[in-house]
């Protein structure tokens, strides 16, 4: 995707935060070297192309973003949010980008449109055993402490600010 | 000054599920200014700021880790 955009003006970035889910091969990152190999080690299992910016050890701008483990922002040339989502979605984000190519293309060809505030659900694909494959990667501590939130989660029912629609 | 707590609170040892997702919707609305910062540039080592990438166009930028 980021290779298609790029003709377009769209720069692809990947900003590495702390461990969402730390176990014995990949713990909390105690030191800027340790998270530099963590995010060596991401550019090797997901080949991902992109420049990978490394976040400091407190994490200024993860915090300044609002700290989700796996965020979205498109920015616009000029630093203006366009678009955002609290999960990363590659066909939500293909959308989101054609949408704002689109509307600068209508515009160009003589259009008047007014920018507005607009919000969508989202879909996201969920495979469970990718995931528990994702756990596996960290290790063991990561598997039982997500299987220890599910339960605990599980007691308290809906979490404030996740969508749940019914089918 | 950064010091061991303020790491160790940030980078917690044990996933237990707090991820504030209700607070992540009024905190930068789309049509608000993207806030600029510094990173290291893995490929480089070498410092740069968000705002070098969006004077040159858009940005799409993901946020994440390895675990």
């Amino acid at each position: 995707m980021a290779r298609a955009f790029a003709p377009k003006g769209i720069n692809f970035l990947f900003l590495y935060t702390r461990e969402a889910h730390p176990g014995e091969n990949y713990p909390a990152h105690r030191s800027f070297e340790q998270k530099l190999a963590h995010a060596r080690a991401f550019k090797a299992e997901f080949k991902t192309e992109r420049p990978i910016l490394v976040d400091d050890l407190v994490g200024t701008a993860h915090k300044l973003y609002g700290s989700l483990p796996n965020m979205t922002y498109l920015v616009s040339r000029g630093g203006r949010v366009l678009f955002r989502a609290d999960w990363t979605d590659p066909p939500t984000i293909e959308h989101a980008i054609n949408y704002v190519l689109n509307s600068r293309a209508r515009r160009r060809e003589g259009l008047r449109l007014a920018p507005f505030y607009a919000e969508f659900v989202g879909y996201r694909w969920n495979d469970p055993a990718k995931f528990q494959e994702g756990l596996a990667r960290a290790g063991q501590q990561s598997i039982d402490d997500f299987a220890r939130a599910i339960e605990r989660r599980s007691k308290q029912g809906p979490r404030p600010g996740r969508i749940e629609l019914p089918e | 000054m950064t010091n061991l707590a303020e790491i160790e609170d940030y980078n917690y040892a044990v996933f237990v599920g707090s991820e504030q997702y209700m607070a992540f919707r009024s905190l930068l609305p789309v049509g608000s200014s993207a806030p600029d910062f510094q990173a290291q540039m893995l490929e480089t080592g070498s410092p740069v700021r968000l705002s070098e990438y969006w004077k040159k166009g858009d940005v799409l930028i993901e946020f994440g880790s390895l675990t």
